[in-house]
């Protein structure tokens, strides 16, 4: 490994523990999933979140959208689409962790995403 | 969420209640001085119009009077002070743990001011601050106290990159990130590592 990716490691180690648990939970799902995006209904599933997916995007994920963590697309006034955001620093060293060693994790996030 | 925290909530909803169990005193009181037994007098003998009975007329009179106009003018004070109450000042708890998470943080001797409108200022070495800006969210919501960060503007050739790596982001050369109240510690910490390695 590298001086440069030790440190980013660290760094996004260090990015992920400072953020609570919603935000976390998000953040690891959705870097698992990628290069899909998934809705707004499909993420509270996907995290275990009981509230209204409207309340997700009027609190957290429009705070996530303006740290430029994650991307939302407005397909539709009620549909969005919800992905992780590839070009941030440390990010792109999770989506790479995350396809190198998380084959498994990705399977069990695809099973809760498929079912209705 | 943290005990104070709780308390807080508790009495920022007492205070919902105290301002509704006002707004009915008020109305009720409005209502009696702007509508009570004087008004006859206002009142003149005579319809304004001929074609609808009087008793109409003399109705809206009354509601197109000075009457009406004081009692929406006296309802309108009450919610203008329950907003500006509101909007200037955070429950006590609240503030308390706010101050303790800061000053566990930027220690003992750094100078906090704490000003109107839910603000703390955390002055930093040559002018350089950070502002933290309280606000709540109330019922429904999954954070009830969120705080809108923001810092003094930074000149590093490599800002952008230094934000991204820890989180935030950056607008009018400031870094700025929303907090929630159960992130203040963890992210304060990063922030002031963050405004470290920017140089101030």
């Amino acid at each position: 490994m590298t001086e440069d990716t030790r440190r980013s490691v660290y760094e996004l180690v260090q990015m992920l523990s400072s953020f609570n648990e919603t935000r976390r939970a998000i953040i690891m799902a959705l870097a698992h999933v990628y290069p899909k995006s998934v809705s707004g209904v499909q993420l509270s599933r996907l995290i275990g979140y009981s509230g209204k997916s409207r309340s997700l995007y009027r609190g957290v994920l429009a705070y996530l959208q303006d740290d430029k963590l994650i991307h939302i697309d407005e397909l539709t006034p009620k549909l969005y689409a919800i992905r992780i955001n590839s070009e941030h620093p440390l990010l792109g060293v999770l989506i790479g962790l995350c396809k190198e060693y998380g084959t498994e994790a990705r399977a069990i996030y695809a099973k809760a995403m498929e079912e209705q | 969420m943290d005990a104070l925290l709780r308390h807080a909530q508790a009495l920022y909803k007492d205070r919902q209640r105290i301002a509704l169990a006002a707004v009915i005193i008020c109305f009720s009181a409005a209502f009696y001085v702007f509508y009570g037994p004087p008004i006859q007098y206002a009142l003149g003998e005579d319809p304004v119009w001929t074609i609808i009975s009087s008793g109409w007329s003399q109705g809206t009179v009354v509601v197109f009077g000075y009457s009406t106009v004081g009692f929406l003018l006296a309802l309108s004070v009450v919610v203008f002070i329950y907003a500006f109450w509101s909007w200037a000042f955070l429950p006590s708890p609240a503030t308390l743990y706010t101050m303790a998470v800061l000053r566990g943080i930027y220690g003992s001797k750094t100078q906090i001011t704490q000003r109107i409108g839910k603000r703390f200022r955390v002055h930093l070495e040559r002018d350089a601050y950070v502002d933290f800006e309280c606000r709540i969210r109330g019922r429904g919501s999954e954070d009830w106290f969120i705080y809108r960060v923001t810092t003094s503007a930074i000149t590093a050739p490599n800002l952008e990159a230094i934000a991204l790596r820890h989180g935030f982001s950056v607008s009018d050369g400031r870094l700025i990130t929303w907090m929630s109240n159960d992130e203040l510690h963890s992210r304060t910490l990063l922030l002031a590592k963050a405004l470290i390695l920017a140089g101030t």
